[in-house]
């Protein structure tokens, strides 16, 4: 489904990422970990399309598509999301109003007829209590004084209501104590499904013990630097990432 | 050294001589001391952004003639046309409410007009509304609106302005409202235009409000690119009374609004939400001005300007607490919005507080549209055109849901809408 070759990308004339290759077919969960400034965001905030991030080389492809050649809101409308590490507050838009706007530009794009507001009221509620956000948070302004968990909740939310191929998931228990890590959960392992791909970026493997990935990759530096199975989290987990030759500290200081 | 410009005395020859006897004279009266009056430039300081919009050719001298009436009287709703500054009484449908009189300036008798003749321009600070005195040497028309203690009119009275530009000329229009105590009124003004010719629009409204009463103004200007308008609104506040004014305005070769406010009773109230868009080479001036000059009062003000393409957007808000206005509250919030490189905007809060123990606080914002929540927006699917317009009218959606008449929200929006049209191009 997704295939990435060679990607380098930087930012502000900065080179972060220096030639990623990673391959993920329909129905698989990849998670990406690794230490602070090691590329994970930016891998993350390129594949959705962030301009503030050039790609210098390589090429990504979705489905055979170019991805790299589509503007930000076509990716969404072939599959990609991406749900924020730090969702951003927009006050004056109701939350209510942005996802129906998000929906029907989905819905559009695939020659559906929109949904009008009683019809998405009602999906809307449905969703909210999936992932145990009061509906009168429809009400209000994007994210506004959310707490974090409820911003993460709000992202899965989203990607619940999107459907989208590839959903990409940047740190999304960060921030989350024990119950709301459980409620995101569920929520991601409900999105799991033969014809979509996951991939996670996480720090810390934790999330990892509630949604099991298929295959582990450590990003350091810039490249992976290593592959494998679900055991090479728990791996990281145990010895930290020092046994793989990556000092914590440096890899931040580098970038 | 160059002398300064004054006003041309092309613009003392009033016309219309419908008027009782003591407003023509006041007219008269009031045109002999504009001779030889300077026009304000650049040196002016409430006209430091504006005088050079401000073309005050011969050819707008003249009073734009009485339109014919191109609209029949609404079948609901209470209302009052304006035609050319001049009351067309088939246009209009009164409200028959104890307490209230709706009267043309010419239907006044000599006794009513004498007495209108000594209040007119006593809400205003006449020094600083130039253009205003100009109203009040050349009014061909008014309308008085009276209501008498405890008089309440639930439904708002649309005031239309309509006028017609097909030829060059101005028009003077001017109300005139006594809101006896614990009165009622909200008062809706619109300013529509048709025709192509170069006109002003020079209008006065000014509010006596008596103790309890509650006003509210409402003020939608939307006149075509070939008019200037300038309008002086004027409101003194006695005792636990209460004015809201809600103004929306969009851009044209000049618009000015001046707002000044009194609040002369103790425990009067104001709260003053003002919204502009501007595009193209468009110029809007609005300039207010809160007098607390009794104590325990308290006022509330908050402008959004939103300035496209090349266009220039002004405000200035002064809040001026006397000596005597202690435990006064005052608030004032501009923020603005550029919408392009070439857009510009000036804001100046202006605080002159002479008592001691008084809250006043005051914030002015310019920004963009913020790229990280339009990125947030895109990435979910949504236009870039549609996010622009989300981000834009969430800028100003506060103020415009606040309006209380659901039909001047919806023409604003119609109108906002097309301004979104034109601003952000369709991916």
């Amino acid at each position: 489904m997704l295939s990435i070759k060679n990607l380098h990308a930087s930012v502000e004339g900065k080179e972060i990422l220096k030639g990623i290759n990673l391959e993920i077919k329909a129905g698989e969960v990849h998670a990406i970990m690794g230490p602070n400034g090691s590329g994970k965001s930016t891998l993350s905030q390129v594949l959705a399309g962030n301009e503030a991030f050039e790609v210098t080389e390589g090429e990504v492809t979705l489905n055979g598509e170019n991805l790299l050649d589509l503007e930000t809101e076509e990716r969404a409308r072939e599959g990609i999301f991406l749900a924020f590490q730090y969702p951003v507050e927009i006050p004056g838009v109701s939350n209510l109003q942005f996802l129906r706007t998000a929906v029907n530009a989905m819905r559009t794009h695939r020659g559906e007829p929109e949904m009008n507001a009683a019809e998405f009221m009602k999906l809307a509620k449905e969703v909210s209590k999936q992932v145990d956000l009061d509906p009168a948070f429809l009400k209000r302004g994007v994210n506004e004084g959310f707490s974090g968990g409820e911003k993460k909740r709000n992202e899965i939310m989203q990607a619940l209501l999107l459907q989208p191929k590839l959903a990409i998931l940047d740190e999304t228990d960060s921030g989350l104590d024990i119950d709301a890590l459980k409620v995101v959960s569920d929520g991601v392992n409900a999105l799991r499904a033969k014809d979509r791909a996951i991939l996670m970026v996480t720090h810390y493997q934790r999330l990892l013990n509630h949604i099991v990935p298929d295959y582990v990759h450590v990003l350091a530096g810039g490249r992976i630097i290593k592959s494998g199975g679900r055991e090479l989290a728990l791996e990281l987990e145990e010895r930290g990432y020092g046994w793989l030759g990556i000092k914590e500290d440096e890899a931040a200081a580098a970038n | 050294m160059k002398p300064a410009p004054t006003l041309s005395s092309a613009f003392l020859q009033p016309s219309g001589n419908a008027l009782p006897g003591p407003l023509l004279s006041l007219r008269e009266q009031r045109g002999t001391a504009l001779v030889d009056m300077p026009l304000p430039t650049r040196k002016t300081e409430n006209w430091k952004y504006s005088s050079k919009h401000l073309k005050l050719s011969d050819k707008l001298a003249t009073n734009l003639p009485a339109g014919s009436a191109t609209t029949s009287a609404a079948e609901d709703g209470y209302r009052v046309v304006f035609r050319n500054g001049v009351i067309d009484p088939q246009a209009s449908r009164l409200p028959q409410v104890d307490g209230l009189t709706v009267q043309r300036f010419a239907d006044l008798s000599d006794d009513e007009a004498s007495a209108l003749a000594g209040r007119l321009d006593n809400t205003l600070d006449t020094n600083a509304t130039q253009m205003a005195r100009l109203n009040t040497a050349r009014f061909e028309d008014g309308l008085l609106i009276t209501l008498k203690p405890d008089a309440v009119l639930s439904e708002p009275l649309f005031v239309i302005h309509e006028v017609t530009a097909t030829a060059s000329g101005s028009a003077f229009p001017r109300i005139y409202v006594d809101a006896g105590r614990h009165s009622q009124l909200t008062l809706v003004e619109e300013y529509v235009s048709s025709g192509d010719q170069p006109v002003m629009v020079d209008t006065v409204t000014e509010f006596m409000v008596a103790d309890g009463a509650q006003i509210t103004s409402i003020r939608l200007t939307a006149e075509d690119q070939n008019v200037q308008h300038i309008g002086a609104t004027g409101v003194r506040q006695q005792r636990s009374s209460r004015f809201e004014s809600h103004c929306v305005g969009f851009g044209g070769p000049l618009r000015r609004h001046d707002l000044q406010l009194r609040l002369e009773g103790e425990g009067a109230e104001c709260k003053l939400n003002g919204v502009v868009v501007t595009q193209d080479k468009q110029h809007y001036d609005n300039h207010t001005c809160i007098d607390h000059v009794a104590a325990n009062c308290n006022s509330e003000e908050t402008y959004r300007n939103i300035a496209a393409a090349e266009s220039h957007a002004v405000f200035n808000g002064r809040i001026h607490i006397h000596q005597d206005a202690q435990k006064s509250n005052a608030d004032m919030n501009n923020k603005n919005l550029l919408l392009s490189t070439g857009a510009e905007i000036d804001t100046k809060p202006e605080l002159e507080i002479y008592a001691d123990d008084v809250k006043c606080a005051h914030g002015a914002t310019i920004g963009q549209l913020d790229e990280t929540s339009l990125f947030y927006l895109v990435s979910r699917g949504i236009s870039r055109r549609e996010a622009n317009v989300l981000l834009t009218m969430a800028f100003i959606n506060e103020l415009v849901t606040q309006i209380p008449v659901e039909q001047v929200r919806d023409s604003a929006n119609e109108r906002l809408n097309r301004f979104f049209d034109d601003t952000f191009e369709e991916a």
